[in-house]
């Protein structure tokens, strides 16, 4: 025993120090070229995002007569299919998403943990939903979907199901290589957990940003999807949006889109304070910067 | 007294799993598993006896990890058993086993902090809030990580999340500890510390252990036996001077360690080289009066200065106790040899030396 000393001194914790000599590393006038350049990327990607939304904002306000109103936006909610649409869109949305997680979730980790050959043929057909067609999309489901769903508006949460699966299932694709899962997996098994503990308490809380992000992509996605639903003749919001622009007030419908684009930006930041919420901290610092490698 | 000594010390009474009570014995016979046309395992028979630490050391693809994954239940053994206590595990699930295992890559959650990480398996096994914190902190304490508890993994280095996990291993109080490679990420320094670590945890707790390594000096620093395995196989099983002075194989011999290949003339059930009569040792694998060396160790020479000697000193390299001498003895022969430092005083680069057997037997194996 007396040969093993200074174990206290083993290990330690990386003190942030070394970012900072690394960020003074590069110089104050390289910093500074490099501040510029980050500052004229930043304006141009801003300016892509930014100036169509201004330029539908300022429409939505506008009247034909030249002058400025608002009742495009105190008519809204008021204007004639608005809700039933905007419900119909946000509940297939959600429906969508549910069904797409607990399909691609499970099938992602089976194929990772249980059968790794298959990645590249799930790699492939990750693909297909995006360069098929949504009308083959369409008559596939409708031939194989039973008479009941046809006949109910949840047919298109199925077809958007099938759209959102190549997102949610890239995203935790990437969420499963970022961790050795393998490793994880075992080290819990061996301790004592079953499948089901193991995947609750051990991979999901490392997949959750991973299964997020995918969630926030299947929302968005369902959320605003106008073709299928359009060829599927059922009035969703994006559905409404272009009929209410052919028959009644441009103006109104502009506001419904940005309207929209605000209901789906208020999703994702809650799930994304979701994703990012149970982050815990040390409950104690200690002797932080004091120990060795 | 050091660290662990102090730590020991102070959980003597209260953390250590099992306490010493000797352990599990485990028994591998016959354990065979093909990957394909690949025998990762043929037939392998191995008995841990209580408390021991056994090494199983062997090159890649030798099957030394598919073995600690089949004691472990990870994977399932094409034929064979597994007994602990003479009880056959083979069919439990690894959750099931109440094994501890250290893996070779950093396997702490990530999202739980070191405390809750020890307390993991306490918690599955329906232990009381109290009490898991309790023992969580007397093993991070047992561990040399007492102030560590609320850190995450990545605000801990290699060597310490290794000894969380080791903590964590302890924690279910396991019938057997696995060790599969725990030291290989971490750098030469904190390997040579940990190992000892680890060695003086085990031989305090009593717990029986398996332990793989590729790494030689590991697993003869460490373990009360060293198995070398070769092809699925165990080519021997010693305790690790045994393995060292009296390889049974020329595999192991080669295998553990460095060794010399010195053509030999063979006449009867004797060999003449460096100008001696040897005997040839049992374990030797040449059939019949095909071309043979003779595996020696650089210690097994002894060297002498002199000037009508057939070898040339080419490199002298100093190691502290001994000294590594490099000799030309042909254009095909050159042997390294190791002397005490102070009997090579006398010797340098370019002088001439008589080299000479100092064993009066010698394993052989065939020649390339």
């Amino acid at each position: 025993m007396a040969a093993v000393t200074g174990l206290g001194g083993i290990g330690g914790v990386a003190p942030p120090a070394a970012r900072l000599r690394a960020r003074r590393g590069l110089g104050r006038g390289r910093w500074r070229e490099l501040r510029w350049w980050r500052l004229a990327v930043l304006v141009v990607v801003g300016a892509y995002f930014l100036v169509p939304l201004y330029a539908a904002l300022r429409f939505s306000f506008s009247t034909t007569t030249g002058g400025w109103s608002v009742s495009a936006w105190t008519s809204l909610p008021a204007a004639q299919g608005f809700g039933p649409a905007f419900l119909l869109s946000l509940r297939l949305a959600l429906v969508a998403t549910v069904l797409t997680v607990l399909l691609v979730v499970p099938a992602g980790l089976v194929v990772h943990l249980r059968l790794p050959r298959l990645r590249a043929v799930m790699d492939v057909a990750t693909t297909l939903p995006i360069v098929i067609p949504p009308i083959v999309l369409i008559l596939g489901l409708l031939a194989a979907a039973p008479p009941w769903l046809k006949a109910t508006p949840y047919l298109l949460a199925l077809e958007y199901a099938v759209l959102g699966f190549p997102f949610v299932y890239r995203s935790l694709d990437a969420g499963l290589r970022a961790i050795d899962h393998a490793t994880l997996v075992d080290a819990s098994r061996s301790l004592g957990g079953g499948w089901m503990v193991t995947f609750a308490r051990v991979l999901l809380p490392n997949l959750r940003t991973a299964i997020l992000s995918g969630t926030v992509l299947c929302v968005a996605l369902a959320f605003g999807e106008f073709t299928m639903a359009s060829l599927d003749q059922y009035q969703t919001f994006p559905v409404w949006i272009v009929n209410f622009d052919q028959s009644n007030s441009p103006q109104t419908s502009v506001a419904a889109s940005i309207a929209a684009l605000g209901v789906t930006w208020i999703l994702l930041l809650g799930l994304s304070l979701l994703g990012g919420g149970r982050k815990r901290r040390p409950r104690q610092t200690d002797d932080a910067g004091g120990a060795t490698p | 007294m050091t660290m662990v000594g102090r730590t020991l010390g102070r959980m003597e009474a209260t953390a250590l799993p099992h306490g010493g009570n000797g352990g599990t014995t485990v028994e591998l016979l016959g354990l065979s598993r093909a990957y394909g046309s690949l025998r990762a395992l043929d037939g392998l028979d191995l008995r841990l006896e209580p408390g021991e630490l056994v090494a199983l050391l062997g090159p890649s693809g030798c099957g030394k990890t598919t073995a600690l994954r089949i004691v472990a239940g990870f994977e399932a053994p094409d034929t064979g058993r597994v007994l602990l206590d003479g009880d056959d595990t083979v069919a439990l699930p690894p959750q099931r086993r109440n094994m501890g295992m250290v893996f070779q890559g950093y396997s702490l959650f990530p999202t739980m902090t070191a405390e809750d990480n020890v307390a993991f398996g306490l918690r599955l096994r329906k232990v009381s809030r109290t009490e898991r914190r309790r023992r969580a902190r007397e093993l991070l304490e047992l561990v040399g990580l007492e102030h560590h508890g609320a850190h995450f993994p990545h605000q801990l280095s290699g060597g310490q999340q290794q000894r969380v996990a080791l903590a964590r291993a302890l924690a279910v109080e396991p019938r057997v500890l696995l060790l599969d490679e725990p030291l290989s990420a971490l750098d030469a320094k904190v390997r040579v510390q940990l190992r000892e670590h680890i060695r003086a945890l085990q031989q305090r707790v009593g717990i029986t252990t398996l332990f793989v390594t590729h790494d030689q000096e590991e697993a003869m620093s460490m373990a009360d036996r060293v198995g070398v395995m070769r092809a699925g196989r165990l080519e021997q099983i010693a305790p690790p001077p045994e393995l060292y002075a009296h390889p049974a194989t020329a595999f192991v011999a080669q295998f553990v360690g460095t060794m010399n290949r010195v053509p030999v003339e063979r006449r009867g059930d004797h060999v003449h080289l460096l100008g001696r009569r040897a005997r040839v040792r049992p374990g030797s694998t040449v059939a019949g009066s095909a071309p043979a060396v003779a595996l020696v160790r650089p210690e097994g020479l002894a060297l002498t200065p002199d000037r009508h000697g057939e070898g040339i000193v080419t490199a002298m390299t100093f190691l502290g106790y001994v000294t590594r001498l490099e000799i030309l003895v042909s254009a095909e022969l050159a042997l390294k040899v190791d002397r005490p430092s102070v009997e090579t005083g006398g010797i340098a680069v370019g002088d001439a030396v008589r080299v000479e057997l100092v064993d009066d037997d010698v394993l052989l194996t065939a020649a390339d």
